[in-house]
């Protein structure tokens, strides 16, 4: 073993990190007042030219489809067009993108974040798809992998040996790192997005995502692991898409069936996907 | 999109969801489509409609995100057999360390095959 991690070195090292978005936090505290953070987001997007233009390129699609004639400039009037679910999906998507960016080392399987992103968006669409909240789970999908963005940052050498033993030996990812680390990506992300102070359910959900069968109590848990399997089968994001697991127990809890009816799930799934490219480019190269 | 126009003539077909913004008149619907108000069905198009102006701007106003039309298929044999076995090829590599022996991977495995085929 290179290095045993224990919980609180690793929460320790948030002190060396970028600081977690805070609005993700006044997101999930609001998420049951539809009103209540519209003031705040109007505020914060108002600051992010990106944001500003993303806003505003959402509402003039949505009013070319309500056969408005005249373009949309006013930043409030484009906000009050998408409303606010759409808004809060913009907010985490641009401020988890730029938190991660600045996790990761610039050059450093690149990868990583795209497969991330790219989970994010099947956990959403198929959150939506099953009629559960889907801000809890664009934000577990997003982050679901962020314990190995830890370790590509703090045990790089180690790490990337792992994940090469991963690709060429008949061993999960998983096992390597805890061979390595007494740990693995997904108990390190759990304890990162516990200390960030996310939901409950949102932690459990990274911690299982990969051993899901003994929480599927928590529903956001059978959800990630899914969509994690998802974005690898449907060769969404990432340089190295590859499916060796699915719980049958995780189909199950979630009502899925593999038959034709899921292809319009796959449609709305890669219709999102690249609807949501321009905020999942890789981090600059080194 | 232009190919996806006039599907209703004779011949090979395939099928292929679009956003509703890239529908045109001409197309025909792969499957049926209710306009529902309040949970009640007050209009359909059926299966194998042929899209008007109107169905479009319809369409266009409404909910519906993704809409399933036939679309010509104009290759040749040898080009779909090509393409086939590069799609079977692609999932195949995806799942090359799956135990299809389990109920759900081997029923995951084959839709996706099935989805990337059409």
């Amino acid at each position: 073993m290179s290095h045993k991690l224990l919980r609180e070195e690793v929460v320790a090292s948030r002190d060396l990190l970028p600081v977690f978005p805070r609005v993700i936090s006044e997101i999930f505290a609001t998420l049951d007042d539809p009103e209540s953070n519209l003031g705040v987001l109007e505020k914060l997007v108002a600051r992010d030219p990106v944001l500003v233009a993303r806003v505003l390129h959402l509402a003039n699609v949505a009013a070319s489809r309500s056969r408005r004639d005249d373009s949309i400039f006013n930043l409030y009037t484009a906000i009050a067009l998408i409303g606010l679910a759409q808004l809060r999906e913009e907010v985490i998507k641009s401020k988890l993108t730029g938190f991660v960016h600045g996790l990761l080392p610039a050059g450093v399987l690149p990868g990583l974040w795209q497969h991330g992103a790219a989970t994010g968006v099947c956990a959403e669409q198929l959150a939506l798809h099953l009629g559960l909240p889907a801000v809890p789970a664009l934000v577990a999908g997003l982050l679901h992998d962020i314990g190995q963005v830890w370790l590509c940052r703090f045990q790089p050498a180690a790490f990337l040996s792992a994940w090469e033993e991963a690709k060429t030996r008949s061993t999960t990812i998983e096992a390597a790192e805890r061979e390595r680390f007494g740990v693995d990506h997904a108990t390190i992300g759990a304890w990162l997005a516990d200390s960030w102070g996310l939901p409950m359910q949102v932690c459990v959900a990274i911690r299982y995502h990969h051993c899901p069968d003994t929480a599927l109590s928590v529903p956001l848990v059978p959800l990630l692991h899914v969509a994690n399997v998802l974005s690898n089968a449907l060769d969404l994001g990432g340089d190295y898409a590859r499916v060796s697991a699915l719980s049958q127990q995780c189909c199950d809890a979630l009502g899925l069936r593999w038959d034709d009816s899921a292809d319009l799930l796959f449609a709305r799934i890669e219709a999102a996907n690249r609807a949501s490219a321009h905020f999942y480019d890789s981090p600059p190269a080194a | 999109m232009d190919d996806c126009v006039a599907a209703q003539k004779p011949g090979r077909s395939r099928l292929r969801y679009l956003p509703v913004e890239q529908l045109a008149p001409g197309m025909a619907l792969a499957e049926s489509l209710d306009f529902a108000e309040r949970n009640i069905v007050r209009h359909r198009l059926p299966d194998g409609q042929v899209l008007t102006p109107e169905d479009v701007q319809q369409l266009v106003s409404s909910r519906t995100d993704l809409v399933r039309i036939v679309v010509p298929d104009a290759r040749s044999d040898e080009e779909i057999a090509a393409a086939a076995a590069f799609v079977r090829a692609s999932v195949e590599a995806i799942f090359a360390g799956a135990d299809l022996g389990q109920p759900a991977l081997a029923a995951l495995f084959e839709r996706v095959l099935a989805y990337r085929s059409q």
